[in-house]
């Protein structure tokens, strides 16, 4: 791959955002754009989301993560989008953008490319995040790697499952368990509001009568070789377990919904700006991050609610980068940084160019369940919400002339706030 | 006169859902949806509840020894376990191809079974 | 089976003296009833190798600690496992902490614990900028280090195999075996019995019920829990070395430390328990380590916890190492009771014991030298360490390595294919060798794959495959058989 002609394009990672990124690269004109995949199949994390829900957007009915991607890769294919799987990114060094791989047949290669974009997803955090006491049996799982183990290799992770979370991977989890004839005791929620959208709890356990608790967590895990159950609580508003609450529930699988994690080590290795908030690289609205030569685009910037938006950033990533390679993007564009108001738990990108038209993606705090306004200040947006949940993304949309028209402006402040 | 409430599945919004039904269960009247899925979500809801399955097949000589697999249509929520049973009862063979019909007419639900990947043979 | 030693435990103990016994031309036998090593108070502890000044003059404890520091400052090379020289801080935040500290000066300088000294708080921060303004002064002993606890005892029991010793692992002590003249003949084990003239209680936590199978209740064993909390390896840098508390009212003394692989980690409490298996965390114990790391630290990023865990130490109630050959029965050696500085300790105590072994039971066994000795061994390649042309190379050679496992150490498939070949049975054992799942994710990625090859390279099932052993199985059966099966029970379910 290192003795063959310049790579103008660089994407790590074949999931939605790295195969729409590479779309976008080749469409703007790259010549030379690879994606790299560290598995052997391309799509990422998709390839094991096998059931519906996915690109009702983008192709107007609901299709399956391995359908959805699918399509976008027969797409990047025919885009002329060049693939390489089986190989990982291990290392970015810092100052001069170098990309080391490695691959079983090809070995370690060092490569260096006009540009890079980052799509390596995220992660679900593990039990370790959280501090539950007791024993450390078989049996504890993220739901991610229990979806692995029964969707990919064909192996049950337990016969009888409580959830700990409400993230949508659990709520899917939790109807595919019961599909393959486990239990599932029960799902709790440690907040008072769902992580997962309103969406999958109908169809995933109140469907199949799967209790869901919130304002409840577990607070012992039993079981000195196999999970033999858990203690679970109630808890208050500081989320302190409520003495007198505890039960103990019988199981032997304990399956994690607790939060995804945008995966950026790679990121820090290459030394570009890490976000407090959101765990990712900090990007511009042509989802540039701090080093110019590299962009971000999907679950490792900020995660995400739908694909569909993951596909569309990638695609801008994609384009950017491309651009950046034939050197169409210049040194001193504005920076107008963006400042989310006190109900935005996240948002992305973190600047304004004026260079495009652009959508400011973000995650409420707290839930608002009646009428409310997102908006952006000084007079950008302004658009009135029915409600605004956490599990759910809300969008500002910049136009590029309303930044011209503002001329010089100090930053953009986003909010959502009850009418 | 009675009301049924649900949250619509159709999308992501889960708009909550409130149908009026007279005494011989006719619909009167269908609030809360925000587009006309979510009508006609709730219109089936009453009448024939459906729900996408979606599960996996065992594959024989396959790259992954179980394919993705999904009802093509929404199947009858009553009959999904039946399916999941035919399902669990399959064992196809490597090569397959994405959208191949792998069940006709599952347990005479008038819904087709298809592969929702192409998995090579190793 | 006929041995001439048996050695029951394999902590870092007990594997210490496999290796010292390994030098001379014995039948050793080795065994542990866990599935992988280090398994009791050997993985769960401070990873700590102590200057020496923490014992009171006189000791067995302060008798062997120093000796064993400065031959961890050999073996490191001789058994390529990773030692951080860092040295240690006793921390003081007021005058009759100060006066604490003059009294383990005392005790170190007795000891022989060298270039020890005590410096101001303002000294102490010149290094460890991050540590409490409040410290007002600080212990400073160069020689104390952090050592990889993992890899020293599998570096250990390895060295001692490569020379002829056996391990044998899932094979747990049930009684001893006499002779008709009450000296031992062996050990009765869960599988079957292993016969020796000479058997020594290398067993841990468990060691006062095995000292109580020869007679011998000197000493009581009084199970004590620490637990720990591991912080994600980004927190590197924050401090560089071990920090001590002195034990006072406020707590027990928790410690701060960077583990040999730059993990931030915090513990332990000592709470006293009944039961030597009780390995369980609790919420009040993880409040004291929150609480004695931030007095220590006050900016202990919690929010960057990768872990929590619990070991169970053997105290005794004498408050020093247990370590005899016993006149009856003839052919029993105790070395019970070891708790810290333990695994300092360990390889003076293997020193001391066989020699006081080849005084009083050459009659039993004869200690001819193994002139095929060979002290050295290397650990499994360390990929995340390894210079990019040595990465190149290792790559080349063998195509495995160019495949990583586990994303978050660096792990190669080449690690674990190596460390099962070491005899790697488990998902843990492969995480003791290799630190596969030791990262961030805790194995969220790794262990998945890890299975997938365990099950490839020892052609077993994957629902086979343990977690640690026993019945700690990972996976209960394959998909659709399994709802086949209950529908076959009648189990068919409406929604």
């Amino acid at each position: 791959m290192s003795d063959s002609k310049k790579i103008d394009v660089l994407i790590i990672g074949a999931g939605p955002a790295g195969v729409a990124a590479g779309i976008g690269a080749r469409k703007e004109g790259a010549e030379r754009v690879v994606v790299l995949e560290r598995d052997w199949d391309l799509g990422g994390i998709l390839q094991q989301c096998i059931h519906p829900g996915f690109g009702l957007r983008t192709f107007k009915e609901e299709l399956t993560g391995p359908e959805y991607m699918h399509r976008f890769i027969q797409q990047a294919y025919d885009a002329g989008v060049e693939f390489h799987t089986n190989t990982m990114v291990f290392q970015i060094d810092q100052d001069t953008n170098s990309v080391w791989t490695m691959n079983k047949e090809r070995g370690i290669e060092c490569l260096n490319p006009g540009a890079i974009v980052l799509t390596m997803g995220c992660r679900e955090r593990p039990l370790g995040a959280i501090h539950i006491p007791g024993t450390r049996p078989a049996g504890i799982y993220t739901a991610g790697t229990a979806r692995r183990f029964v969707n990919m290799e064909g192996y049950m992770p337990g016969k009888r499952a409580v959830i700990l979370g409400s993230d949508n991977i659990g709520l899917i989890m939790a109807r595919r368990m019961i599909w393959e004839g486990a239990e599932v005791e029960g799902v709790y929620e440690v907040r008072s509001w769902p992580g997962g959208l309103r969406q999958n709890i109908a169809q995933c356990l109140d469907d199949y009568g799967i209790p869901f608790h919130l304002k409840t967590t577990v607070t012992k895990i039993h079981g000195k070789d196999r999970l033999e159950g858990v203690t679970v609580a109630e808890v208050d508003d500081s989320m302190i377990p409520i003495k007198g609450t505890e039960r103990f529930v019988e199981c032997d699988t304990l399956l994690l919904a607790i939060g995804l994690i945008p995966e950026n080590e790679l990121s820090r290795m290459a030394g570009v700006e890490i976000h407090k908030v959101t765990g990712g690289p900090v990007v511009n609205d042509l989802l540039q991050t701090s080093n110019p030569a590299i962009f971000a685009a999907g679950n490792v910037v900020i995660v995400y609610d739908i694909v569909d938006n993951v596909s569309d950033e990638g695609l801008i990533a994609g384009v950017n980068a491309a651009r950046y390679a034939m050197g169409k993007i210049s040194a001193d564009i504005k920076r107008i940084p963006v400042i989310g108001g006190e109900n935005v738990q996240l948002f992305s990108p973190q600047y304004v160019t004026g260079e495009t038209d652009t959508t400011i993606f973000m995650r409420v705090t707290h839930p608002i369940e009646s009428a409310c306004r997102v908006f952006a200040e000084p007079g950008i947006y302004s658009q009135r919400l029915r409600y605004a949940r956490p599990g759910e993304m809300n969008e500002v949309k910049i136009k590029a002339e309303q930044i011209k028209a503002l001329g010089e402006l100090k930053e953009i402040m986003i909010d959502i706030q009850p009418l | 006169m009675s009301e049924r409430k649900f949250i619509c599945v159709s999308c992501p919004l889960g708009c909550g859902l409130t149908v009026t039904l007279d005494d011989n269960d006719n619909i009167l009247k269908v609030e809360g949806n925000t587009c006309p899925r979510g009508e006609s979500y709730a219109r089936s809801e009453v009448k024939d509840p459906r729900r996408v399955f979606a599960s996996t097949v065992r594959v024989r000589g396959g790259k992954l020894p179980v394919c993705p697999i999904r009802s093509k249509t929404p199947a009858p929520k009553g009959k999904l376990f039946e399916i999941a049973r035919a399902v669990a009862e399959l064992e196809i063979d490597a090569p397959v191809k994405i959208g191949q019909v792998l069940l006709h007419n599952v347990c005479g639900t008038d819904v087709d079974i298809v592969a929702s990947r192409d998995l090579a043979a190793i | 089976m006929n041995y001439d030693v048996i050695i029951i435990g394999s902590g870092i103990v007990g594997a210490s003296i496999a290796r010292e016994l390994s030098k001379y031309k014995l039948r050793i036998a080795v065994l542990d009833k866990a599935s992988e090593l280090p398994s009791g108070a050997s993985r769960a502890n401070s990873s700590m190798i102590h200057g020496g000044f923490d014992d009171k003059p006189g000791s067995m404890k302060a008798r062997l600690c120093v000796p064993g520091n400065k031959k961890w400052h050999k073996l490191k090379d001789e058994l390529d496992v990773h030692l951080d020289e860092c040295g240690s801080y006793v921390c003081a935040f007021n005058d009759e902490e100060i006066k604490h500290l003059e009294l383990l000066l005392k005790q170190g300088k007795a000891n022989g614990d060298p270039g020890i000294e005590i410096i101001t708080g303002d000294e102490l921060r010149k290094h460890e900028p991050n540590v409490s303004p409040e410290i007002v002064a600080a212990l400073w002993s160069p020689d104390a280090a952090i050592i990889n606890n993992f890899e020293a005892v599998n570096a250990m029991i390895e060295s001692a195999k490569i020379n002829g010793a056996e391990l044998f692992l899932e094979t747990e002590a049930i009684s001893l075996l006499f002779d008709d003249r009450k000296n031992i003949r062996g050990v009765m084990t869960s599988k079957g019995e292993f016969k020796a003239p000479v058997v020594i209680n290398a067993g841990g936590v468990h060691s006062g019920e095995i000292s109580s199978w020869a007679g011998d209740k000197s000493f009581r064993i009084i199970p004590t829990k620490g637990e720990y909390i591991l912080l994600d390896r980004s927190t590197k840098g924050l401090i560089h070395s071990f920090l001590f508390s002195c034990p006072s009212k406020a707590g027990k003394g928790i410690t701060v430390l960077q583990t040999s692989e730059g993990n931030m980690m915090s513990g332990p409490t000592a709470s006293e328990q009944e039961d030597p298996e009780d390995k369980t965390t609790t919420s009040e114990g993880l409040a004291e380590v929150i609480k004695g790391a931030r007095r220590l630290v006050p900016k202990f990023p919690v929010n960057m916890s990768i872990t929590t865990f619990a070991g169970v130490r053997a105290n005794t109630d004498t408050g020093d190492f247990a370590i005899s050959v016993l006149r009856t029965p003839r052919g029993f050696v105790n070395v019970a009771g070891i708790k810290s500085p333990g695994f300092t300790s360990a390889p003076a105590i293997a020193e001391y014991i066989v020699e006081a072994m080849r005084e009083e039971l050459s009659d039993r066994i004869k200690f001819e030298p193994n002139d095929k000795f060979i002290p050295e061994r290397r650990n499994i390649p360390r990929f995340l360490y390894l210079s990019m042309d040595e990465r190149k190379k290792l790559a080349k050679e063998n195509s495995s390595y160019a495949q990583i496992v586990c994303r978050c150490e660096t792990v190669t498939e080449g690690q674990v294919v190596e460390a099962i070949r070491r005899g790697a049975r488990t998902i843990t054992a492969v995480k003791m060798m290799t630190r596969a799942g030791t990262g961030r994710c805790q194995g969220g990625f790794c262990c998945p794959r890890v299975a997938e090859i365990l099950s490839r390279e020892l052609n077993i099932p994957l629902d086979e495959i343990t977690r640690h052993g026993g019945k700690s199985k990972l996976l209960v059966g394959k998909t659709k058989e399994f709802l086949l099966e209950k529908y076959a029970k009648g189990a068919g379910q409406n929604v």
